[in-house]
């Protein structure tokens, strides 16, 4: 039966490539047949496709739903208020014609961004402006959309939502969900810059003589207001409370949210502009609270004792043991995360997180850092991701060009979290 | 007939940063930097020129570039050939392939001694303040300047009648 498992798991993964059925649906789909592959009756109590993964596997990640809508809406606001695109003009007023110090600027919003929200969101936040600007003062375009992605990707390790995620996915306390992520950090930062520095001098500045044909990149950047200086540090408040004081992630976020409202809006116009931007952000967040719904469903059925004695003796003989072996064969592996694959860890990825820990084969902390790991490359270099689909686009170059472009930095950075996984949780 | 102030003003406006200017202050940076082209000396360049044909795409046409570090810089053909078609149909006789890339090196070539002390000139004539403590004044970078600058300094190196800022607002009308 567990090969049957796998085999759904494989069509699966068909489905959502040859993009026949949405990831979300594709992954509601799964969830259902595996359930009752795995023996779960339709109705009942316990173990049913009903109550397990329908009921209670929709509501699994509601943590994680309501961060991100949070997320979403402090997003909004920085779009709204113009708190981004003023940061990122500082940031070339003051860079200047040195086109690293504007990249690595931009760079920086972009942690920021990628620390509140995630996706595309984030990457239009930091990028609306932050990508012309770059290729305005000689960056090269798929180096301009590649710095974007990997800013947010810096900022997932920081990430309240990510952690909400993992902590729900993998059955973990956000105590060490914290802990593991804020060691991964350095090495994201580290093959970030490694990127920037690399990569805008590799190829000297750009200057072009190019006349567009067609008017919509100006046309989507909307004039703005200035937001005043003391709202610039608004993405910074979540992450200094949840960091700094342990306030819970729920709190972190709201605090980020009235943060931004009280420094850039007259008090009379507060409950309106607070009430519009919370709607549009659910707009923004209803494709990764799908996803989630889809996703929750998914782990239920995993986690399902029919599931897990099915798949475990499969998987733990599949899985390498030791850490040498743990590290090359996963390193050998993260192309899998890519165009949706299995261990894409928002998608069948959470599925496969389930199963190593359920079924006892690593420690739940490995199983955190190699997802943690795999999210680091699935978050820039994925060609079907919304945001580098979109950062792509933006800067006028193909998504398959910014996976070359960046993923034998984020494959490293993967390696980098995958060495660190075995050393702390695997010995 | 839009002036090339008129149309530098434009230039700015749709570049990245500039979303909330002021026309007052974007006039004054158009007509700064086209002032700023024409008192550049007129230098034979000393880049490297290649020739290529791949400069047009489906929503952008790129006429030239230079790399800064390898100083040199590419030439379209293709695209020098479509802008000279679309001048044609207006009756610019004057607007040959020839002409344009001698206006696409030097286009080039400002961008090229741009990357020296000129910048720090082009800034401080700018003026634009981000800062100031007590006597002191940071100037912020006003991007696409040197943009304004290369077009004019272009124009004059070039010999053409009409600007290289008039001749992309032509090539532009292609997209509708
Ligand atoms: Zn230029």
């Amino acid at each position: 039966m567990g090969y049957a498992i796998l085999a759904v798991m494989a069509v699966g993964v068909v489905l959502m490539l040859t993009r026949v059925l949405p990831t979300a649906f594709a992954l509601g789909l799964m969830a259902v047949v595996i359930a009752l592959l795995a023996g779960a009756t339709v109705l009942g109590d316990k173990n049913s496709v009903g109550t397990t993964v329908l009921q209670t596997g929709s509501t699994l990640l509601a943590a994680t739903m309501i961060a991100v809508l949070l997320g979403s809406w402090l997003g909004t606001l920085m779009e709204d208020t113009g708190i981004a695109s003023t940061l990122v003009r500082k940031i070339v007023e003051f860079g200047g014609e040195r086109q690293v110090v504007v990249a690595l600027g931009v760079y920086a919003v972009a942690v920021l961004c990628g620390s509140i929200t995630g996706s595309a969101p984030a990457a239009m936040l930091a990028g609306v402006v932050g990508i012309p600007a770059m290729i305005a003062v000689g960056v090269r375009p798929v180096v301009a959309g590649g710095t974007v992605l990997m800013g947010i990707a810096t900022g997932l390790p920081l990430d309240l939502i990510g952690w909400q995620f993992l902590s729900d996915a993998i059955k973990i306390p956000i105590d060490q969900v914290r802990s593991f992520q804020l060691t991964l950090f350095p090495i994201v930062l580290a093959g970030s810059l490694l990127y920037i520095l690399v990569e805008t001098r590799r190829r000297g500045a750009r200057h072009a003589w190019a006349v567009r044909l067609d008017a919509k990149p100006a046309s989507t950047r909307v004039r703005r207001g200035d937001a005043p200086w003391y709202a610039l540090v608004s993405p910074a408040v979540p992450i200094v409370l949840a960091l700094g004081f342990h306030v819970p992630i729920v709190p972190s976020l709201l605090a980020g949210v009235v943060y931004a409202l009280l420094t850039t809006t007259r008090p009379g116009k507060l409950g309106e502009r607070a009430l519009r931007s919370l709607y549009r952000a659910f707009d923004v967040a209803a494709p990764p609270i799908v996803l989630f719904v889809a996703i929750g469903m998914l782990l239920s059925a995993v986690r399902l004792p029919g599931a897990v004695s099915a798949l475990t003796p499969i998987v733990s003989a599949l899985s390498p043991s030791g850490t040498v072996l743990f590290v090359l064969v996963f390193a050998a592996l993260v192309p899998l995360c890519l165009y949706r694959g299995p261990f894409n860890v928002y998608g069948l990825g959470a599925g496969v997180a389930g199963v190593l820990v359920s079924g006892g084969v690593y420690p739940s902390t490995a199983v955190l850092g190699l997802m943690a790991s795999y999210g680091q490359v699935l978050g820039v270099s994925d060609p079907t991701s919304t945001q580098t689909v979109w950062s792509a686009q933006y800067a006028g170059v193909r998504p398959e060009k910014v996976m070359a472009s960046t993923l034998p930095y984020t494959w490293l950075i993967a390696i980098g979290g995958l060495v660190l996984t075995a050393a702390l949780h695997l010995t | 007939m839009r002036t090339d102030e008129d149309l530098a003003v434009a230039l700015l406006r749709a570049t990245a940063t500039h979303e909330n200017r002021t026309e007052e202050q974007l006039r004054s940076w158009a007509a700064t930097a086209l002032a700023f082209g024409d008192e550049l000396p007129l230098e034979d360049p000393d880049v490297r020129v290649v020739e290529e044909a791949n400069g047009v795409a489906r929503d952008v046409v790129t006429l030239a570039e230079y790399d800064a570090r390898t100083h040199t810089v590419t030439v379209h053909t293709d695209s020098l050939a479509l802008l000279a078609d679309v001048a044609a149909r207006k009756g610019w006789t004057d607007v040959t392939p020839d002409a344009l890339r001698r206006a696409a090196v030097a286009h080039e070539v400002v961008h090229h001694r741009l990357h020296g002390g000129l910048a720090r000139d082009l800034r401080h004539r700018l003026d634009h303040v981000v800062c100031r403590v007590g006597p002191l004044r940071v100037r912020g970078h006003v991007v696409g300047a040197d943009e304004v600058v290369a077009h004019r300094y272009a124009h004059r190196a070039s010999g053409l009648r009409r600007s290289p800022l008039h001749l992309s607002a032509a090539l532009a009308e292609l997209g509708g």
